[in-house]
This record gives C-alpha cells, sequence and structure tokens, in this order.
C-alpha cells in the first residue's frame, strides 16, 4: 500500500509541474505591446538574431518581442507543418522568416499583411534592391531576408599544385565550359598521378576531384540559365526542361561526373563531403550556395579563393533567400512594421552579414563604399568576392517560387529525372524529354501566384 | 473454461474488465477516434489547410492509384524493405538473444553493447550511417578498398539502397533481442532440465521447450516489427531524400512530402488509410496463421 | 572430452558475440571521436581514429550554444511522467484484456492494436487542434498526459507476456479473497517484473528521443526537450559536427547508464519456473 501511495504522490507531482509550466499566454501591462517573431536557422543565426530583437526591445521600451525558434529544419518541412498548426489553430506568430515555397499560397490565402503602403509612407522602396519585395498580382506581400546566390570557392594550395593559374574573378568575364573542363581534367588525378584523358587513368581510384557542384533544384538555375535554357517559364504554364539548351546544360553536369570523371558522386541528404574534401585538399572547386560561407570563414588554415562561375553561353545568377513577412492576423501592424523594418535593416544584423551567411538587400550597402566596406572587407569574404558574386547580382533573376506547384514537379518528377542522369541510367536528352511530357500531362501547371 | 474456477461472477468480470481497460477506451476516444476520424474525413476533401476544403468523395483515393505512379512505386519499396528486414532481424535478434542468455562472463557487457544502437537518436545514427556508407570517405568502402574489394555504391545505387538501409534496420535491433531476452528469462528451469535428463542435447531444448514457449513473443516481435518497417521514414528523410530516383522512396516520405511539401492533405490521409489497411490485412494474415504455432500458456 | 567440447562452444559463442559486438560499438567509437574533434578533422582521410588535438571545447559549446542543461531538466521531467504514465496504465489494461473474460474484450484488444498501423504523421495536426482547444498548447501536459491512457505497443506485449503466465496463482488468490487491484499489484507485478523492465525502458528511449511531439506542442525554446536540442544543431546551411556529435553523446550518456543498472530484472532469478517447482 506504501509504494501505491508513493505513486499516487508521484503522478500528482507530475500533473501540477505540467500545469506550472501552462502559461500560453505571457501577462503584459496595459500599454505594453507582445510580438511573436519566427524564425529558423544554425545556432549562430540564432544568436544573431536574438540580439538584433533584444537591441530592437531596447530602443522600443514598449514593445517586447518573444522568440520562436524553429531548429533542425532540412528542407523546410518541418516549418511548414508548425506554420500550418499554428494557422489552423489561428494562433500564427507576428512577423518573421517564412518559407519561399509556400510564399505564394499563404499570400494569396491572405494571411500576410499587405505593405505598400507603410513602405511608400517610410521611403523603403527605393531603398532596397528590387528584387527583394515579393508581389503577388501588383501588391507586396513580403520581402526578402537577404540576398544568397551560387558562388564558385576553390582550394588555393590545389591549384596551384597543379599549375592552374588564378581563376577570374569578373563575373562578366569568367573561363568558358571548355577551358574550365580542362582546368578541371588538370586538377584531377587518380593514385598513380594520371589525369583523365592519360592511357591508364583509373576512374575508380580518383584522389583528387576538379569539382563539386551541389545537386539539388535551385543550384541548378545558373547553369540552366548560363547555356540559355530554363526549366518552367515564369507564367507557370510554359514547359522549357525538354529545350535544347536546357538538356545540354544538364548533360553538361552529367558529364563532369561520367565522361570526364572530374567530379565526384555525392550522397543525397545532408551534404557534408564538398566542403570537407575541398579543405582536405581532395577537391579544387566547389561550387555552392554564397552561405557556405559561414563554414568556410570558421575554418582556420585553410585558404581558400573564390572564382567567377564558368560561363557556357552566358553569365547567369540566382537570388535565392527565406522570406520575412508580416502576418495579417496580428493585433499590432505598426509594432510589427517596425520590428520588420529593423530586422530588413543590415546594421542591426551586422554579424550575419560580415560572417558570409547573408548578402544584405539595402542598396546602400552595395553602391555606398562606406557601407560595402562594414560587411565585405574581412578575413572571410576572399578577394575578388566583389567582382564575382557582389556584383554578379545584377544579372540574378529570382528563384521561381511563384510558379504554382513548383516544389510537387521538382518533388514527383524532376528531381527523379535528374538524378537518373546523375547516374548515367539516362542521358539528358532521354530523361528530360520523357519528364517534360509527365509534366505536361501532369495537370500541376496551373500558372503562377 | 476458467472463468468459473476464478469464482467471479460474470458480472462483476464484466465491471472489473471495464473498469480496468477504461484508460484504454479514453485514449482510444481521445486521441485515437477523434484524429483517425479527421484523417478519414479530411482523406475525402481536397485540402491545403489555409483555403477551404473542398469535398471530392473517393477521387483521392482513386487518383492515387491511377495517376500516381510513385504511389505503387512506394508501396513497392517499403514491401522489399519490409520482406528483407523482418526476417534477418527475428533471426538474427533470437540469435543474439540467445548467445546473450548462455553462461558468458560479461554478459552485462555485452547486452549493454548490444542495446547501444537503439539509444542513438535516429536522427544521429542516420547521420552516422550516411558517413559510412559515403562512397569516397565511408569506413565500410574503405576497409573493403584496403582488402582489394572494390568499392560499392551503397545509398548511391538504386539496387543497394533498400538492402543498405535494411543492414541499418537489423544493426539497431536492440530492442528485439531485449524482448526476447525478456521471454527466455520466463523458460521454466525444470523443463530445460527434463530434457538434460531424458539425454536431449541444445537443439531439443530449443526446439521443444525454447521456441513453444517463446512463440507469443516472436509473433510480438514479427507483428510489431513488421509495422515499423513499413512505416520507414527517418532514414530515407534524412539519408537520400527517397533517392536515388525515388528508390527508396518508402510510403510514409511519400505520405510526408504530399501532406507537408506539396500541402495535398486530402491525398496524404488517402494514402494514411490505404497503408493501415494494408498493414491491417498482413497483421491479420501473420495472426491467423499463428494459432498453428504458437503456445499460450497462461490460456488453459 | 566433455571439457573440451565445453570450452571449445564457449569460444565459439564469444567469437560471435565479439563480432557482434564490434559492429555495435564502431558506429559508437565514432561518435566519441568525433564528440572530441573540430569539423575539418573529423572526416579526413587517412582516418584518425584518436584524435591528437582533443577539442573538449565542442562539450562546452553544447551549453553555451543552447540552454542544453534546461532541455535535460524538461525532458527528465517527462520522460518520468510518462514512465510512470505507461507501467501503471499498460499492466492494468493487459491483465484486464487477457485475464478477465467479458464481452467486447476482443474488440478493445483488435481497436488497441490497430491503432500501431496508422502512420503518425497525419495524426499530428488533428492532435494539435485538440489540444489547443483544451487550450494546452507551449505546455507539457500533451507530452506527458496521453501516456497514461495506454500504448498499443506496450499492450500488445504485456498481454503476450501475460499469456505466458499460468492462471493457476490468480486461481490461488481468489481462493484466499483477494480482488483484481491486489491481485495485479501483488503477484501480476512481480511475475511480469522483465516484461515491466522493458515497458519502463522503452518508453524512457521513446519519450527521450521523440522529436516531432515537443516540436509541434512547444513554442518557447526554455521548455524544448533534448531531441529538439539535438537538432538545432543540423541544418542545411551550417552544422558544427563536432558539437553535434557532443551533444549526442550527453544525450545517449544516462540511457546507457540506466541501461546497464536495469539489467538485473533480466538475469534469471525471478524465473517462474522456481515458483512453479
Amino acid at each position: 500500500m506504501k509504494s501505491k501511495f508513493f505513486v499516487f504522490i508521484c503522478i500528482f507531482v507530475l500533473i501540477s509541474s505540467g500545469f506550472c509550466f501552462a502559461n500560453g499566454q505571457k501577462e503584459t501591462s496595459a500599454d505594453q505591446v507582445t510580438l511573436k517573431y519566427i524564425y529558423w536557422g544554425s545556432p549562430a543565426e540564432d544568436a544573431a538574431v536574438k540580439q538584433a530583437l533584444s537591441d530592437f526591445e531596447a530602443a522600443n521600451p514598449t514593445i517586447k518581442v518573444e522568440p520562436m525558434y524553429l531548429p533542425g529544419d532540412l528542407d523546410g518541412s518541418t516549418y511548414n507543418a508548425k506554420m500550418k498548426a499554428l494557422a489552423v489553430s489561428n494562433t500564427l506568430p507576428d512577423v518573421g522568416y517564412f518559407r519561399p515555397e509556400e510564399f505564394g499560397n499563404y499570400a494569396e490565402n491572405d494571411y500576410f499583411l499587405k505593405l505598400d503602403d507603410l513602405m511608400a509612407r517610410d521611403g523603403m522602396g527605393e531603398s532596397y534592391l528590387s528584387q527583394t519585395w515579393l508581389k503577388i498580382k501588383g501588391n507586396t506581400y513580403g520581402a526578402y531576408t537577404a540576398a544568397e546566390c551560387q558562388v564558385m570557392w576553390y582550394n588555393k594550395k590545389v591549384l596551384e599544385e597543379a599549375g592552374i593559374p588564378i581563376p577570374p574573378t569578373d563575373y562578366k568575364n569568367a573561363w568558358t565550359w571548355d577551358e574550365f573542363v580542362s582546368v578541371l581534367k588538370k586538377i584531377t588525378v587518380d593514385s598513380k598521378g594520371k589525369h583523365p584523358g592519360d592511357a591508364t587513368f583509373n576512374a575508380k581510384d580518383i584522389v583528387r576531384y576538379g569539382v563539386s557542384y551541389d545537386l539539388w533544384s535551385a543550384m541548378y538555375y545558373p547553369s540552366v540559365w548560363s547555356n540559355g535554357g530554363d526549366i518552367i517559364g515564369a507564367d507557370g504554364k510554359t514547359v522549357y526542361i525538354d529545350k535544347p539548351e536546357t538538356i545540354e546544360a544538364f548533360q553538361n553536369l552529367a558529364d563532369l561526373m561520367n565522361v570526364h570523371h572530374v567530379m565526384p558522386r555525392m550522397s543525397g541528404g545532408t551534404n557534408i563531403s564538398p566542403l570537407t574534401m575541398l579543405a582536405n585538399n581532395q577537391l579544387g572547386f566547389y561550387v555552392t550556395g554564397q552561405w557556405t560561407l559561414l563554414d568556410l570563414g570558421g575554418m582556420k588554415d585553410f585558404d581558400y579563393g573564390v572564382a567567377a562561375l564558368p560561363i557556357m553561353k552566358k553569365p547567369a545568377q540566382i537570388y535565392v533567400s527565406g522570406v520575412n513577412v508580416v502576418f495579417k492576423a496580428t493585433k499590432h501592424p505598426e509594432e510589427a512594421w517596425a520590428l520588420q523594418k529593423w530586422m530588413m535593416d543590415p546594421s542591426k544584423t551586422l554579424d550575419l552579414y560580415t560572417s558570409g551567411l547573408w548578402m544584405p538587400t539595402k542598396k546602400s550597402y552595395y553602391t555606398d563604399e562606406k557601407d560595402l566596406a562594414k560587411w565585405l572587407n574581412n578575413d572571410v569574404h576572399p578577394q575578388g568576392f566583389k567582382e564575382a558574386v557582389v556584383d554578379s547580382m545584377a544579372v540574378a533573376i529570382n528563384e521561381p517560387i511563384k510558379i504554382r506547384n513548383i516544389n510537387q514537379i521538382w518533388g514527383d518528377y524532376l528531381n527523379a529525372a535528374v538524378e537518373s542522369i546523375w547516374i548515367g541510367e539516362k542521358t539528358a536528352q532521354v530523361a528530360l524529354t520523357e519528364v517534360a511530357e509527365k509534366v505536361r500531362k501532369s495537370g500541376l501547371l496551373q500558372g503562377s501566384y | 473454461m476458467a472463468h468459473s474456477k476464478l469464482g467471479f461472477n460474470e458480472k462483476r468480470q464484466t465491471f472489473w474488465g471495464w473498469i480496468l481497460i477504461s484508460p484504454l477506451c479514453l485514449g482510444l476516444t481521445l486521441w485515437v477516434a477523434f484524429p483517425m476520424g479527421l484523417s478519414f474525413f479530411t482523406s475525402l476533401t481536397k485540402w491545403d489547410m489555409l483555403s477551404k476544403a473542398q469535398f471530392v468523395g473517393f477521387k483521392n483515393y482513386i487518383s492515387i492509384f491511377t495517376e500516381d505512379e510513385l504511389f505503387l512505386k512506394s508501396i513497392r519499396n517499403t514491401l522489399y524493405f519490409t520482406f528483407l528486414s523482418v526476417p534477418l532481424q527475428m533471426i538474427t535478434a533470437l540469435a543474439g538473444a540467445l548467445l546473450l542468455n548462455s553462461q558468458v562472463k560479461g554478459k552485462r557487457v555485452f547486452r549493454t553493447i548490444f542495446y547501444l544502437p537503439s539509444l542513438i537518436p535516429l536522427v544521429v545514427s542516420s547521420v552516422m550511417w550516411l558517413w559510412l556508407f559515403n562512397n569516397q570517405y565511408g569506413l565500410i568502402n574503405y576497409f573493403l578498398h584496403s582488402f582489394g574489394i572494390n568499392r560499392i555504391q551503397w545509398i548511391d545505387s538504386k539496387e543497394m539502397v533498400i538492402p543498405s538501409l535494411t543492414i541499418m534496420n537489423v544493426w539497431n535491433i536492440g530492442n528485439v533481442i531485449i524482448i526476447f531476452l525478456a521471454g527466455l528469462q520466463g523458460i521454466p528451469n525444470d523443463l530445460m532440465e527434463a530434457v538434460d535428463i531424458d539425454g536431449g542435447t541444445y537443439w531439443h531444448k530449443f526446439r521443444y521447450v525454447m521456441l513453444p514457449l517463446l512463440s507469443p513473443i516472436i509473433l510480438y516481435n514479427m507483428i510489431v516489427n513488421m509495422i515499423k518497417c513499413l512505416q520507414l521514414f527517418v532514414e530515407p528523410y534524412i539519408m537520400t531524400n527517397g533517392g536515388p530516383v525515388n528508390s527508396s522512396l518508402s510510403f510514409v516520405l511519400h505520405i510526408y512530402n504530399n501532406a507537408f511539401k506539396y500541402g495535398k492533405m486530402g491525398t496524404a490521409n488517402a494514402m494514411a488509410w490505404v497503408l493501415f489497411i494494408l498493414t491491417m490485412g498482413i497483421s491479420l494474415l501473420i495472426f491467423k496463421t499463428s494459432t498453428l504455432w504458437t503456445y499460450y500458456e497462461g490460456d488453459k | 572430452m566433455m571439457r573440451s567440447r565445453k570450452t571449445s562452444l564457449t569460444i565459439i559463442i564469444y567469437l560471435l558475440l565479439s563480432t557482434g559486438a564490434i559492429s555495435c560499438l564502431i558506429p559508437l567509437v565514432w561518435l566519441l571521436r568525433s564528440s572530441l574533434m573540430s569539423t575539418e578533422d573529423m572526416f579526413k582521410l587517412p582516418l584518425i581514429i584518436f584524435p591528437r588535438n582533443l577539442r573538449f571545447q565542442n562539450y562546452v559549446e553544447v551549453f553555451t550554444m543552447v540552454p542544453f542543461a534546461k532541455f535535460y531538466l524538461n525532458t527528465v521531467i517527462v520522460v518520468i511522467a510518462n514512465i510512470v504514465g505507461a507501467l501503471i496504465s499498460n499492466l492494468m489494461i493487459a491483465y484486464g484484456l487477457t485475464r478477465i473474460e467479458f464481452k467486447g474484450r476482443k474488440l478493445m484488444f483488435s481497436l488497441s492494436i490497430g491503432t500501431l498501423m496508422l502512420p503518425a504523421y497525419v495524426q499530428l495536426i488533428p492532435l494539435f487542434l485538440e489540444w489547443n482547444w483544451f487550450g494546452q498548447i507551449n505546455t507539457f501536459l500533451p507530452l506527458i498526459v496521453p501516456a497514461f491512457f495506454g500504448n498499443a505497443f506496450f499492450i500488445f506485449m504485456l498481454c503476450q507476456f501475460l499469456r505466458t503466465i499460468p492462471r493457476d496463482f490468480d486461481e490461488a488468490a481468489f481462493m484466499d479473497g483477494a480482488n483484481y487491484p491486489l491481485i495485479i499489484a501483488k503477484i501480476i507485478f512481480p511475475l511480469a517484473k522483465p516484461a515491466m523492465a522493458v515497458v519502463a525502458i522503452f518508453q524512457f528511449m521513446f519519450t527521450w528521443n521523440d522529436f516531432m511531439t515537443p516540436l509541434l506542442f512547444l513554442n518557447d525554446m526554455e521548455k524544448y526537450t533534448l531531441a529538439i536540442g539535438i537538432r538545432t544543431f543540423i541544418s542545411t546551411y551550417y552544422t558544427p559536427w563536432g558539437v553535434l556529435m557532443a551533444a549526442a553523446t550527453l544525450t545517449i550518456l544516462p540511457l546507457i547508464v540506466l541501461f546497464f543498472s536495469a539489467q538485473k530484472y533480466f538475469i534469471s532469478g525471478l524465473t517462474l519456473g522456481g515458483i512453479k517447482g
């Protein structure tokens, strides 16, 4: 009986401690406004965001900000799940990050605050890059958190050893594709020191590769665009996947792996290897998102450089990023907008820019010498970063998130087709022509938001 | 029958029976009936959770069979994985439990070691195995290479990806071993001694004492593991994203994509119900055939 | 003759056990070794098995980058509550389903097993809506309360287990004038100790590593559990692998200790055979 009693006490204590944690709503005084800010990111980003939020509180004593941090999100699906739960139960936050691929859907269903009037009143339209603002049917509903794009890093030591001169950093005058491939062949060696093309070259025994490309949807676009191709038109209805230029672009990339053997085949999921391979002198070049600079900058004793992306037919660049929105359901639109403006100001979260994770969206940080120096002049950003990357934003096209069902088109159709090209199962011609037909018949081409 | 022996009349038994299982009934209503009901209702609609749901009847169910190629592919992949993993797991786990039950020194240490893999959060072990299976750097290929064997493309190849996931799964059988061990503890010593007295070997002990007495536990492990295998999700989600070319797209991963990436809650729920029916079908089959080979001491 | 046969058998057993043990240990050794290295060193080839530059800093960073200690505390609270709930409710239910003859018990048993078969992910959103209706989002209640209502996984297991226990004990107790709760507490519970230990350990593990439920129901970072805490270190943009491995090691440690000490429940000494004879 004693033990039973003990058990009941335990249960009672535990349930009551459960209730103690039940503080869904925080106490606020009459004048005080509380805003909930939702965001994701690595621990470093979390620290920087929290700092910026508390600086905001300090500058605005009547406003309290509750951070809602969503960690460990590999592909946005965790965020989407949480967001759906919040939306359905009417407990949305006030302001914060939003997944770009869901933006159109939620905007159309009127979940976001229209920003145009507020922007006009505060003169925001002019001072930010034109690509920053996200419009649906002429109304602005969100702003890109940062300007992020594709870059090509290289290992200085590897290039030196292979006798390659310093790569061009002017994005308009980069290597042509053929020049690029021949450089890669010089870098790639097997364990006996042979290069691709040599008689006794053993493709199964390569110790150093020329390049690695991150292989996921956003990373394909610059190559495809550079060759004059496209995936789906901005109207959301025309399919360009089987356009000869698109096919050629994908074949070029696949040939790097299967014909020239200058690129390793990577596992899907978390891509841990390329950056480490680069730092371990096992890779010459690495084409990835510019946010990996955060990682690179942290690696001690690693001498890396940045090169302009190779040009197939013309220079191309992509603009990707998370989105910042104000939710329409907020009870304090003015304060939420003030917080949004604060977080969009690079000077408030400068750490995230100096560390290389983000590039600013505010124009002055590109045109004004002093502002430019604030985030660009440090050890993290290698020489030539401005000409190769920052300037290339002039030709950057936004990631096509406004096309309806683009997620499913990639997920159910394109990803598999493209993978079959990488593993050499099908040629780009066959794979892309097949999938283009399937996409056309799929009923998913419903235009754009 | 036994009830008269137990001394309580039928009414009292019914009363106590329901009292004892009342948490189950409440639980079923609160945590199961409502979500399942909502899930079934959702499967009859087209709903992205943002706009109003549109009632479409059984259209979702039809379209997943007729229009969605990946649906059938995901079923095939999952069934392949299940029928490969479950027998392997059962045999390995039983063998392991028998070994761990024998008179060897350091049993406790060995048992803990065998159980360790199950303690690692699935997320972390997925990442670990990603590294183990890596083509260039993986530990496994590293060893193969040093013995002069060609590197194997584990999760990068369409053929090897499911077997690779099976290997991971078999490594993770600590749970199953523990349950078998608990079952082995329940086998009375005097029965084992009886076999010795009659001049039997270990094999006789196994065949005529251990197997029958363990049979309820074997049934349990088989069914539970089969259900777990049919619901394969975390490993392909983190390691391969269903690739290469959808050869590791599991059923639940496809459901998840539909629900949270494409916003097709109606379709996702319809698929979940198909999985439910499939699982139930296979379980019923196993249960029915189990009466032929299971033996319950406490059911006299 | 007998002796050498016995020794060769023992050797074979040891060999098999060691092979299995090595394959289980290798990834764990890798985990431990990686937790003490910097990210660059972790993947270097040729493989560094014993890192020369030990980076204990990783373990410090686990606690400074995120409120890991808080996560520990939260997880312990939730886990203990879950274990208590699981032990009580599941034994009760399993006993009711197997030892008492009443109408509808077969149906309830099947219903309970049926719940195992529906993939959890589609039930998440309805569950969220339900708890929101109760007003308990961002509390620990959604994480604790369901354990008190039985879990088909354990119910099924305990049912199978109880069916291997002969009814003689129950009958004897009835003749002495006992009622059901007393029988369960005094007779069945001790006999089913191995199975109950399994329930406790498994519940501990499920709850310790459960990620999706806390993520969906908790909003404040101070309330997060270890499972989310580990995920914090993984992101597409940047993963501090060394720190992640350190966090994973810290997460596993209590589980290992618990398991090692709970083992005595599996060791013979409580076999039914002894009592029966």
